[in-house]
């Protein structure tokens, strides 16, 4: 009996360590399903470029039921136009948007129209449950400024691939998959029939629960690494590394993210001289308050920025 | 407009070289233009009608929102 009573405990504790051993070992079959090609870079975008702005903007966001939103937006201040000079020309611009969307689970619509007759458009679309479509536009009145892209999205078990078409005769093709539960490898080609430019590009991203960290090269010749480490579940530190080795241009930055109960504040720093941060703040439900800075220390172009936004 | 344009231009080059060349040119020729007369007014129909089509697919939707919601500022 007293033999009897000390075999189980024996064959659970030579099981247990058996059990977690099959945990760690990788089931190659199974890997999860990475993220799309054009968000591998999402961890270090979201923390290091900020929507930055100059000038006073109000957003007034009325949902009319669950799906469906109207936005009334607003936006006084001086805005950028590129100019071949090294100086920059600002042109103190005021406009007004108008914007529908419509979010369900299989369709997105997403539109935004300006006073100048600039329409924003978005749509994206399940065909099936692993097709999708995408597409996107910004129509203008002027002749020859439109353009548009469609995208078809393929999710498979382990991979993405995807298939562009934009106006000018531009194709794009990209393919990403899951080697191991952390790491994943994609490619892409795209042809711009207009410029009569083609390109080859590469990139890898690996993440666990506390980093990302991505790498991408192209043949137009950008190479562009980025690493973002969650140091607690409130902060994230993101540095990146852009390289042109056709122009040997060179940018890196080191940002920030705090992601606190009523505020959320990211700011970054850049080898070009320029420091800028972005803070949205919670005021109430539904009313939150932003400040934008941007300070071109190498341009000597200061910008800031500050606005309201209502609604969720 | 488009297409009567295209039919003075084969009447013209058939007149001046081979029946058959003329016909391939005008197909490609035509294909082309109708293409682009497609593209043109696709755009303009976007332009336009975006937008309405976004309020009228969300005005149907559950639960059916009021009409002066839409209207309100509130």
């Amino acid at each position: 009996m007293a033999t009897a009573l000390n075999v189980p405990p024996a064959t659970t504790t030579t099981t247990l360590p058996q059990m977690k051993k099959e945990e760690e070992k990788v089931d190659y079959l199974n890997l999860p399903c990475p993220i799309p090609y054009e968000e591998i870079h999402r961890e270090a975008l979201m923390s290091l470029k900020p929507e930055l702005f100059e000038g006073m903007r109000f957003d007034f966001t009325k949902g009319l039921n669950q799906k469906f939103s109207l936005s009334h937006s607003v936006f006084m201040g001086p805005m950028e136009i590129p100019s071949q000079s090294s100086e920059t020309i600002k042109i103190p611009t005021a406009h007004y948007e108008f914007g529908a969307n419509f979010i369900d689970p299989k369709l997105m619509l997403f539109g935004r129209i300006l006073t100048d007759g600039r329409l924003n458009a978005r749509v994206k679309g399940d065909l099936t449950e692993n097709l999708s479509l995408k597409a996107n536009a910004q129509l203008t009145n002027e002749p020859h400024m439109s353009h548009g892209m469609v995208s078809f999205d393929y999710k498979g078990k382990d991979y993405r691939t995807q298939f562009q078409l934009g106006n000018g005769a531009l194709f794009g093709a990209n393919y990403i998959q899951s080697v191991t539960p952390h790491l994943s490898f994609g490619g892409e080609v795209f042809w711009a029939g207009q410029h009569r430019k083609s390109g080859i590009g590469y990139a890898a991203r690996y993440n666990t629960d506390k980093m990302v960290a991505t790498g991408q090269v192209a043949s137009t010749g950008l190479v562009a690494l980025s690493y973002v480490q969650k140091v607690s579940e409130k902060v994230s530190l993101a540095s990146d590394l852009m390289y042109n080795y056709m122009s040997k241009d060179v940018t890196a930055s080191f940002g920030y993210d705090y992601i606190l109960r009523q505020c959320r504040l990211r700011g970054k720093i850049d080898s070009n001289g320029c420091v800028a941060a972005f803070l949205e703040e919670r005021l109430n439900m539904g009313l939150n308050f932003i400040l934008s800075s941007e300070l071109d220390h190498r341009k000597k172009d200061y910008k800031f920025g500050f606005g309201l936004t209502v609604g969720e | 407009m488009a297409s009567r344009v295209s039919l003075k231009s084969k009447g013209k080059a058939s007149g001046k070289g081979s029946k058959a060349s003329a016909e391939e040119k005008s197909t490609a020729q035509s294909l082309k233009e109708w293409s682009t007369w497609a593209v043109k007014k696709a755009k303009v129909i976007t332009h336009y009608g975006f937008i309405p089509l976004i309020i009228i697919i969300g005005m149907n939707s559950e639960p059916k929102p009021q009409l002066s919601q839409l209207l309100s500022p509130v």
